[in-house]
């Protein structure tokens, strides 16, 4: 199990990487940046860069509620003991309205909003707050197609606001732009356009925010209008999330407004379609302190797990002997499933704490039956003199058939999406990678033998093979048939020959291993021509073995199904 | 040091003439001059011969020459040829006319008037006919005479360096030669005969230097890279694990959703996941699965909402990790205990340079059974990495779409500090749920390909995969204290 994530996370395009000014970080926590950055990892994150003045830290995937100083602020003063327990966050009604079209929704039909007033902005809250939002519309947004996120001066428009399916002809200034552009043309000039035309561009009208006088305040999900641009001179934000999944959605909105809440603005809600939003209330769960103590292997009473939960931020208190009711806040869109919580109670005991341990269980090691006669074939190959390659298992058509004079495969999977032309198939036999392996070191001391054991593919069936190759001056077909013979012989394959008619071998040279009327190998002198097509200037003799020939190879398992208690 | 037979036969030839050219020597001894001068070499390393070595000049005749033997040159056959005066016309019918007539014109033996050659005398041998009948005659001339250099230039003659050896016994030669030697030929190789009669005991067995280096010479092997899984799978063996194998090709099923991958997560995308044409049916029961993405099914989980499509689920992918294969393991496998493990080969969309490869080996354990928990979880991890070598481990928080809680170790490596190696977790129940499987699931996995990095001391992933002969070769198979 790896690393899915790890690995994407990996992927230069979509880190979700913040910056962290510690000056900011420790006037919000008032502790130290050496305890920061110390301890910032034990609650799940990556310092990818220490500097001078900030730190760049890597935030996990499913904790969006980190992508910003306030955020981990808000985090780091719990698990420092600073200030635990739910953090509440009062809503008042703003007054302001926002209608949905009901045109959208087939469209772009979720829209959340909120109000934030007296935002206090300079240059780098402004530019965190676009770190926020960027970061969002990675994590949570699936690259804005399940939400997008559009802040905006509240004071440069009139509400009410509304959020319509337009005409595709519409036009407004946008963003970083002087002149009006309709939306068609945002979609082929504008750079955001550009990059995000795919999730808009096959419905028949486009959705739109505007406000009381009919003025553009975005084209969701891809640009804002300059007309409610923010700058260090905003007071007050009007906040739009627009998207495809309402939970997603509201995630993103308690994220934000919580976020700007902590750094001192106060948050007012709006009333989309008659529904006052956001709440930013917290959701409730009632879990069981043996079952969290069972899965951490750690004894909890109930008032330890409820400090523990505490330190992570959630509201926690013991609803009965067995169980603990806990408040969760609105922002944390990872909590699914009970687990999900006892894994906080797991980071606020610390993992450095718990006390590693192999449990008694009583197991007998077996090998698989396909390693052992892998395992086998090398001991056999080793015996003989021949060197292992571990070739890959991508290759292409050239040296696959092409060059080894053979007709493709019917039951060649082919990649629908390649990433070069060196890697497009996933290999159906070993000899044409090892005679690729013989170019490879053309330059090393011959003689060379080389082999290959593992797996292939046909009809997405996985199977395994072994091969062989023998380079030098006098490499020929008594050699290959002497070879195939021991092989044979030592995987008790009782096999009998007759001559091949295949086409990468010298005709009267060549000759098909056979068991049970059926071809499982083949051995012999490779043709002048293949060896020219791999560039090689010596005889090569060569084997390859279907190793389902030997005794006791399985027989492929079926595939389980999901079943009951 | 022992004389070699050769340097002893030569010290006998010598004994007799004290000193002597290698030829004369190759001759009493019935062999090649070239073979006197190598033993005679030997023989001078110990002192025992003098080797001087001699270049001279030599003239042979040419091709050309070689036809004048015997004969004369051109011009004095020509002038044999005729009395006092011949027609140019007549004496132009002489095959050697051409070069003849240029050559006693230029030496004074003619003069021509109105068409008719008169002799002008009668022609004494000049230096260079002297010296060609002494060619011929001996078959070479030495450097210096009068009349050669003329010949070569005129291509009848070819110069040619000689060279030659004179060999000259020492005073300790003599000495040794005085005090006898053993001239019995020398054994080589020993004969079943020589064995069996005994004759091995009186046989003067020739000796090696064994400060000559040996023949190189390579033995069969494995790649470093099996060797190296085949010790992390001994060390599941030793921890009573049972080898997991399957399918490259996986249903997008068995490989994301039956792990509660959500089916709009990233890897899920194109440019991360190598997708085929081909499509697999779902299961039976794959229900289970559906409702746990929408709902969370009959456990605490939410699900992750919205729609799942059975549609993208058919889709095949090939296999992103081997997680998939556990899941089909334990499907299979409900009674505790059950601790299996797989080491196979992934596939990621991504562009091959130094460190990132399109596929590469990950390994990956599980452990199901009633009372396990997470301090299990790290005990395993601890154990197997100690056995692997890394005996500083450290946890922190990690996260994995398919486990709760997740886990990222990290070992210390010398040199380069703490370095993460794999990930960590319990299964989360919406992904044992829909299978049935009723206890935690520890899971563990690595790619193994950075340990080989570690441990092969390797800066390039693609000499894994693509390797130098050279290397395997030069690669002990036991490679020291681990």
């Amino acid at each position: 199990m790896d690393p899915g994530d790890a690995h994407l996370r990996r992927g230069a395009v979509r880190v979700a990487i913040i910056t962290l000014s510690y000056r900011y970080l420790e006037r919000l926590t008032g502790v130290d940046r050496g305890t920061i950055i110390e301890r910032l990892p034990m609650i799940g994150a990556d310092i990818e860069r220490v500097e001078e003045d900030h730190a760049d830290v890597e935030f996990f995937p499913d904790r969006p509620d980190l992508y910003s100083p306030e955020g981990v602020a808000r985090a780091m003063r719990g698990f420092l003991g600073i200030e635990v327990g739910l953090p509440v966050y009062d809503v008042h009604p703003s007054g302001i309205t926002f209608s949905v079209d009901p045109g959208l929704a087939d469209i772009r039909p979720c829209l959340g909003s909120a109000v934030i007033r007296n935002v206090n902005l300079d240059e780098e809250s402004i530019e965190s707050l676009m770190g926020l939002q960027e970061a969002l519309h990675w994590a949570v947004g699936r690259g804005r197609g399940k939400v997008a996120i559009g802040v905006h001066d509240l004071d440069a428009v009139r509400p009410p606001f509304h959020y319509i399916a337009s005409p595709r002809d519409r036009s407004f200034v946008p963003l970083d732009f002087e002149r009006e552009m309709t939306m068609e043309e945002i979609l082929v000039d504008h750079p955001k356009g550009r990059d995000y035309a795919h999730l808009v561009e096959n419905f028949p009208r486009f959705p739109l925010i505007v406000d009381a006088d009919d003025r553009v305040l975005s084209f969701p999900p891809i640009i804002n209008g300059e007309l409610t641009r923010v700058t260090t001179a905003t007071k007050n934000i009007l906040l739009d999330c627009t998207g495809t999944d309402r939970k997603a959605v509201m995630t993103a909105v308690n994220i934000i407004c919580t976020a700007l809440a902590e750094a001192g603005a106060s948050i007012e809600s709006v009333s989309v379609d008659g529904e006052e939003m956001p709440t930013l209330a917290p959701s409730e769960r009632l879990v069981s302190v043996e079952e969290c103590s069972s899965l951490l292997g750690i004894p909890l009473t109930p008032g330890e797990m409820t400090r523990l939960l505490g330190r992570m931020r959630f509201g926690a208190e013991p609803a009965d002997d067995s169980r603990i009711r806990v408040e969760i806040p609105c922002y944390r869109a990872d909590i699914l499933h009970d687990w999900d919580i006892f894994e906080d109670v797991a980071i606020a005991y610390g993992f450095e704490n718990f006390d590693a341990t192999l449990p008694a269980v009583s197991t007998i090691a077996v090998e698989h039956p396909v390693t052992r006669i892998e395992r086998a074939a090398r001991a056999v190959m080793t015996g003989l003199g021949y060197i292992e390659m571990i070739p890959f298992t991508l290759t292409n058509e050239r040296v696959l058939y092409t060059n080894m004079q053979r007709p493709p495969l019917p039951g060649t999977l082919r990649l629908l999406h390649p990433i070069s032309e060196e890697q497009t198939v996933v290999r159906t036999d070993l000899l044409p990678l090892l005679m690729e392996a013989l170019l490879a070191n053309k330059h090393r001391d011959l003689p060379q033998r080389l082999f290959a054991v593992g797996d292939v593919v046909e009809d997405c069936l996985t199977y395994q093979k072994v091969a062989a190759v023998s380079i030098h001056p006098a490499a020929d077909f008594s050699e290959a048939y002497a070879a195939a013979d021991v092989l044979c012989r030592e995987l008790s394959i009782g096999y009998s020959v007759r001559e091949s008619a295949d086409p990468a071998f010298i005709d009267g040279r060549r000759g098909d291993i056979v068991l049970d009327g059926k071809v499982v190998g083949v051995f012999g002198e490779i043709h002048p021509a293949v060896l020219r097509a791999f560039d090689l200037e010596h005889p090569v003799a060569a084997l390859a073995l279907d190793l389902r020939a030997v005794p006791g190879y399985p027989a492929p398992p079926g595939t389980p199904s999901p079943g009951g208690r | 040091m022992e004389l070699t037979q050769n340097e002893k036969k030569l010290l006998v030839a010598l004994a007799p003439l004290g000193s002597a050219d290698a030829t004369t020597l190759a001759e009493r001894m019935k062999t090649r001059p070239e073979a006197v001068v190598q033993y005679a070499n030997l023989a001078s390393e110990r002192g025992l011969v003098e080797v001087e070595k001699h270049v001279a000049l030599r003239y042979l005749p040419t091709e050309e020459g070689q036809a004048y033997i015997g004969k004369g040159l051109p011009e004095r056959q020509l002038f044999e040829s005729f009395g006092d005066a011949i027609p140019m016309r007549d004496l132009q019918k002489h095959p050697l006319a051409k070069i003849g007539i240029g050559w006693m014109r230029r030496k004074g033996w003619i003069t021509i008037r109105d068409g008719v050659v008169h002799r002008t005398g009668n022609a004494p041998p000049g230096p260079d006919e002297v010296v060609f009948a002494r060619l011929g005659e001996t078959g070479e001339v030495p450097a210096g005479e009068e009349g050669l250099l003329d010949l070569v230039k005129r291509g009848l003659i070819r110069e040619e360096e000689a060279v030659n050896y004179t060999i000259s016994l020492t005073p300790a030669g003599r000495d040794l030669l005085a005090a006898g030697l053993d001239l019995r030929e020398e054994v080589g190789t020993l004969t079943r005969e020589q064995i069996l009669s005994g004759a091995w005991e009186s046989l003067p067995l020739r000796r090696y230097d064994v400060t000559k280096l040996p023949r190189r010479v390579y033995p069969g092997k494995t790649h470093p890279y099996q060797r190296l899984i085949d010790e992390m799978r001994r060390v599941l063996f030793d921890m009573g694990f049972a080898e997991m194998s399957g399918g490259i090709v996986q249903s997008s099923f068995w490989n994301f959703d039956a792990l509660f991958q959500p089916q709009d997560h990233p890897a899920r995308e194109m440019q991360d996941t190598f997708f085929l044409a081909e499509r697999w049916p779902l299961p039976e029961g794959y229900e289970r699965v559906r409702d746990m993405h929408e709902h969370g099914g009959d456990t605490s989980s939410t699900g992750w909402g919205g729609r799942w499509s059975a549609e993208k689920a058919q889709q095949c992918v090939l296999r992103t990790h081997t997680t998939g294969l556990s899941i089909q393991h334990l499907a299979v496998h409900r009674e505790p205990p059950v601790k299996a493990f797989c080491i196979g080969r992934v596939y990621r969309r991504e562009a091959i340079d130094p460190t990132h490869l399109a596929e590469f080996e990950q390994l990956e354990g599980i452990v199901m059974d009633e009372t396990v928990n997470f301090r299990h979880l790290l005990g395993f991890l601890k154990e197997f990495y100690a056995k692997m070598g890394f005996d500083k481990v450290r946890f922190r928080p990690g996260y994995f779409p398919y486990t709760e809680p997740s886990v990222e170790p990290e070992v210390y490596v010398e040199g380069l500090g703490w370095v993460e190696l794999g990930g960590a977790g319990i299964f989360r129940e919406e992904v044992t749920a829909p299978f049935g499987i009723e206890h935690p699931v520890l899971a563990w996995g690595l790619g193994i390909s950075r340990v080989a990095m570690l441990r092969l001391g390797l800066r390039d992933l693609r000499h894994l995969y693509r390797s130098d002969v050279e290397w395997i070769r030069e690669t002990p198979i036991y490679g020291g204290g681990r």
